[in-house]
């Protein structure tokens, strides 16, 4: 008895040597078979340890259920975001081509005339366009000479891109109307579609294969077991963000345009673009990975069939960039967009930058300024490009694309001079490719009950991933400041120790990377004392559920 | 070079000529690995991006797409025998991408010909012989200093 008191925690280790001899006797027959039963021979070199753990978070990411819970998990390593290199629709550096194609993968290949599906559409695309001309003639010259609005502009952009943009998307507004109710009665899509103004498109994926970053290298250089990894690579998180000026779509999804055998096709494949993007001029910030097509998960209507985008832009590129890259920025423009469009869709189909599509996806997009009218058709037939399915992916995305094309010659006296019928029937084209039900499984990757997270029953659960997805997708400005290192810290503290009596307080000091900190390493909300649950409750913290990856 | 100071401009204010300002770039190699028609320059505080475009153009006749400059701030170092932590100065970077047809490549000025390791090698030995003579000479005498000869 008295050896009981001399420490607390004697009683547990007693117990602890009572079971290992209590293990021991189990021993039985059992565990014998007539043939040897091995376990797999692993790798065991810190690369391939690493790649399987990498394997298993990838894998994880596809069993989540819903959708969101799937967008928060890409989002669990970073607790202050991802550092993004941003790929805005609207701002194209010089010569950004080669990375934009790289970087989506994509094939670009100009279009003289559009692709078969389009050819049995041809006919009633004539009837229409000689029914709609008048009203189309008579809009632009409307919108161009006959109203004159009082334009506001922000400083966020420069002031001839928010000017030209504001007029297009007028135009543009006036044209789908006299489309779509001409159409409404001809073909049964256009009536169940659905038409957005300004929705907010933003999509985020992992690109491998890009050189790694001069600081990283010199970071990496510092340490002894890591200087021969100084040049391992690694991949980089990608936000598109841009903002159509009008969008349709529909609860079905586009026929492919090229079967999706042709996804593997050497003729299509994309230059690699190894330099680092601020070489190009693209820069990065720190954000969470956001997936959004223009509408919440659990829309109806969800797959894109045409999106219009202005091209403002070009009005504020450098007269010393020339004609050709202005064009090629167009090219980039469409296929940012197009890509970023079509990922997002993706996404709210259950597959995410780590699980690859299983399906080919399509969509059209319209590049105009009301006069000048571009036209591409975008295939999306993978999206998995990081560094561990770099070489075994062989697919690529294709994008089909015509020069700018004028809609008419010139507005005289308030009437549109020299209609151009031809560029008009490929917008109407557009409008009359039918969306298909296709045959195979749209979602395999999502739960059978649970698809997105209304569909959760647990309250408490549903409600939280709720919010929590909102406001991780806002990605508005932290309430705290960013941990941050003054200047006179950099010196004083890091590079010369010359306080070294003074306490410690900052993360740095405590070799802490505040930026690797993940995403569910903060405190839960406080239940207050007369919160709890009655009688005795010792929970002091709220739950959280977050996707265990 | 003139004697004038170059104001910085800013907006607004009285748009001065100055001949020959006191304006330099050099050019120096690319941080990491680039692409073919980048060039990095260092150039004088107070050149703009339009300076130094209208500089390569006017001067040197070399067109130029896009000029991006940033200013990187100097080193902090400790300085010799005082202790003190000293900064060097701020230098301008221009990172001037030229049209994408065109190539840069950076010219490698201290180029060895054939034969220079060679003759470097004989003066080396040379030298050493004569050390080991003169060592040979004087070892009877090993603390008179070398001046200290007939």
């Amino acid at each position: 008895m008295y050896l009981m008191r001399v420490h607390r925690t004697f009683p547990k280790s007693r117990n602890l040597i009572h079971k290992r001899y209590a293990q021991v006797l189990q021993s039985d027959e059992s565990e014998y078979t007539d043939t040897p039963e091995y376990p797999p021979i692993l790798d065991l070199s810190l690369h391939a340890r690493k790649k399987r753990e990498r394997e298993t978070v990838h894998k994880k990411i596809q069993e989540i259920n819903t959708v969101e819970e799937k967008q928060i998990a890409l989002n669990m390593p970073r607790y202050y975001g991802w550092r993004c290199v941003i790929l805005n629709e609207d701002k194209v550096p010089y010569n950004a081509l080669p990375l934009v194609q790289h970087y989506t993968r994509t094939c670009l290949k100009n279009l003289e005339k559009f692709p078969d599906i389009y050819l049995q559409t041809s006919s009633i695309a004539d009837v229409v366009v000689q029914e709609i001309k008048s009203s189309i003639e008579e809009s632009i010259a409307i919108e161009n000479e006959g109203v004159e609005y009082n334009i506001v502009t922000n400083v966020d952009k420069p002031e001839k891109q928010q000017i030209e943009n504001f007029k297009t998307r007028n135009i543009v507004k006036q044209i789908n109307r006299i489309i779509s109710n001409n159409l409404t009665d001809k073909v049964s899509h256009i009536l169940s579609s659905q038409v957005d103004y300004d929705p907010r498109h933003e999509a985020f994926w992992f690109i491998g294969g890009v050189d790694v970053p001069n600081n990283v290298v010199n970071w990496r250089r510092k340490y002894k077991w890591l200087r021969d990894r100084a040049y391992e690579p690694l991949d980089r998180p990608v936000q598109y963000l841009g903002s159509p000026l009008l969008t349709i779509r529909n609860h079905l999804p586009l026929k492919p345009i090229v079967p999706y055998s042709e996804a593997e096709n050497p003729e299509f494949n994309v230059p690699i673009f190894t330099y680092v993007p601020e070489t190009v001029g693209y820069y990065s910030n720190f954000r969470h990975g956001t997936n959004i097509p223009g509408y919440w998960p659990g829309d109806f209507d969800e797959y894109g069939l045409l999106s219009y985008h202005g091209r403002g832009h070009i009005l504020d590129r450098s007269e010393s960039y020339g004609q050709e890259d202005n064009l090629e920025a167009l090219h980039c423009q469409a296929i940012k967009s197009s890509f970023g469009w079509l990922l997002a869709q993706a996404n709210y189909q259950g597959f995410t930058t780590f699980n690859d599509l299983t399906y080919p996806l399509v969509t059209q997009t319209v590049i105009t300024n009301g006069h000048l009218i571009s036209f591409y058709v975008y295939q999306l037939n993978t999206i998995a490009m990081h560094n561990d399915v770099l070489e075994s992916n062989p697919k690529h995305n294709i994008c089909f694309g015509t020069k700018p094309l004028a809609l008419y010659d010139s507005i005289e006296d308030g009437k549109v001079k020299g209609l151009n019928e031809d560029v008009l029937k490929m917008l109407v084209q557009f409008y009359l490719n039918a969306p298909e039900e296709r045959e195979h499984d749209m979602k395999p990757f999502l739960g059978k009950e649970e698809q997105v997270i209304a569909d959760i029953e647990d309250d408490n659960r549903r409600c939280w991933l709720e919010s929590r997805y909102k406001n991780i997708v806002a990605n508005l400005p932290r309430h705290k400041l960013l941990p941050e290192i003054y200047l006179w810290e950099k010196i004083y503290k890091i590079k010369f120790n010359t306080r070294f009596f003074e306490a410690k307080r900052k993360p740095f000091e405590y070799d802490i990377n505040p930026f690797k900190r993940r995403l569910d390493e903060h405190l839960p909300p406080y239940i207050p004392k007369v919160l709890r649950p009655y009688p005795r409750s010792r929970k002091k913290f709220e739950t959280t559920y977050y996707p265990k990856v | 070079m003139s004697t004038r100071w170059y104001p910085i401009y800013q907006r607004g204010n009285p748009q001065l000529r100055v001949f020959l300002p006191n304006f330099w770039m050099k050019l120096v190699k690319n941080e990491g690995k680039q692409q073919s028609n980048k060039v990095t320059f260092h150039c004088s505080m107070e050149m703009t991006k339009h300076d130094i475009k209208n500089y390569l153009e006017k001067i040197y006749n070399v067109p130029v797409a896009e000029v991006r400059t940033r200013i990187a701030m100097g080193r902090f170092r400790k300085d010799i025998g005082q202790g003190y932590v000293v900064k060097d100065d701020d230098v301008k970077f221009a990172y001037v991408t030229l049209p994408k047809d065109m190539k840069f490549e950076f010219p490698n000025i201290f180029e060895k010909k054939k034969g220079d390791s060679d003759d470097d090698m004989k003066s080396l030995d040379e030298a050493k012989k004569s050390f080991k003579n003169y060592i040979e000479r004087n070892k009877d005498r090993s603390d008179v200093p070398s001046w200290f000869s007939i």
